[in-house]
């Protein structure tokens, strides 16, 4: 049987309750949604809570998946929970705003949850813009061929390649600088 | 991390830009994409992922009863349409029907000789014709008496054909 065929098998059992087949779900794609949630936040804690919820999501939403890129569709539904964290925690918390404002422009280390530096490279993609931070993630993380992130998007396919090529050359300047 | 559904990165570029842009911009995004693999995210936690998965076992029977509370949702919507909908084609139909079984006639006959209580009288050429055959009438009889004069049997032949004229003219409208 095929990755897909065993995909939309998979799919068919969540859609009928199967705990079992939201478990292999969870296996198949807990490490990349982790690994988006955390270049975009850089903080293990917020990740964890983000994957959660996301997880407790697909639960309630999968009903609505009706057919097309699961890929595609699960990384649209991360991408809103990413953004409906970043408003509830502005609307909580105005602090935030000053950390990120910190964060960008390098007055402050970010930390992992355990305080340990985090990596070289989610200091340098902290001097990214969040959009620009949030294309490359979905470009690495989700495995979504261009044109599914402009989908994802709602940007023509010129400007999503564009976008990337221009913010992936920064990323590597800012990687050899 | 490799496949990208088999896209064809340089053809894709290719579409937007020359061939030697496009050749760079592969290249540039190819190299950027290494940093990535050189540098991993970490990977969630083992408890982290128990959780999630005991959390979703915890909510599998809210959600399939909020599955079947949609579903009931929707087949009581689908259903109150339906009634909305023809409740509303049944007062639509209703407008043209007479109410309570109440029929409505259209009479032939006018109103005005329908309620008279003398037709000869109230009816225009009934009144004409009731006065031409009662004028024959006379004329018949004067010639019967013999007041008359002239030739007597066509006079009555001719008169008697216009009164079966008139008679005939009369029932036929």
């Amino acid at each position: 049987m095929t990755k897909s065929n065993d995909l939309a098998r998979i799919i068919t059992g969540c859609k009928v309750g199967d705990a079992k087949c939201f478990a292999q779900i969870v296996d198949m794609y807990a490490s990349r949604c982790y690994g988006y949630f955390y270049r975009l936040t850089g903080n293990n804690d917020i990740s964890d809570e983000l994957l959660s919820k996301l997880f407790v999501k697909l639960v309630e939403k999968i009903g609505s998946y009706k057919g097309g890129s699961f890929e595609s569709w699960l990384f649209k539904v991360a991408s809103n929970i990413f953004h409906d964290h970043l408003r509830s925690k502005q609307r909580r918390k105005k602090w935030i705003e000053v950390q990120i404002t910190e964060f960008k422009s390098g007055t402050i280390e970010p930390k992992q949850s355990n305080g340990e530096l985090a990596d070289k490279l989610q200091v340098q993609l902290g001097r990214l813009n969040e959009d620009t931070r949030e294309l490359i993630m979905l470009r690495f993380y989700s495995q979504l061929s261009f044109k599914e992130i402009s989908q994802i998007r709602s940007e023509p396919m010129g400007t999503t390649l564009a976008k990337t090529h221009r913010a992936l050359k920064k990323l590597r300047q800012f990687m050899e600088g | 991390m490799e496949d990208r559904n088999q896209e064809n990165l340089r053809e894709l570029f290719e579409k937007f830009f020359d061939a030697e842009q496009a050749e760079r911009c592969v290249e540039d995004i190819q190299k950027a994409e290494r940093i990535f693999r050189e540098h991993p995210a970490p990977e969630p936690d083992d408890m982290l992922i128990a959780n999630i998965k005991a959390e979703i076992a915890l909510r599998l029977p809210a959600a399939r009863a909020h599955r079947v509370r949609r579903i009931i949702y929707e087949v009581v919507g689908a259903a109150a349409a339906i009634l909305i909908v023809a409740a509303l084609s049944l007062q639509l139909f209703e407008k043209d029907v007479p109410q309570n079984g109440e029929f409505v006639y259209a009479s032939l006959i006018p109103t005005a000789i329908w309620e008279s209580d003398d037709i000869a009288a109230d009816d225009e050429d009934l009144a004409v014709f009731t006065a031409q055959i009662e004028q024959i009438e006379d004329e018949v009889l004067a010639l019967q008496s013999g007041e008359e004069v002239g030739n007597g049997d066509s006079t009555l032949v001719e008169l008697e054909m216009e009164l079966i004229e008139i008679n005939s003219d009369f029932w036929k409208g």
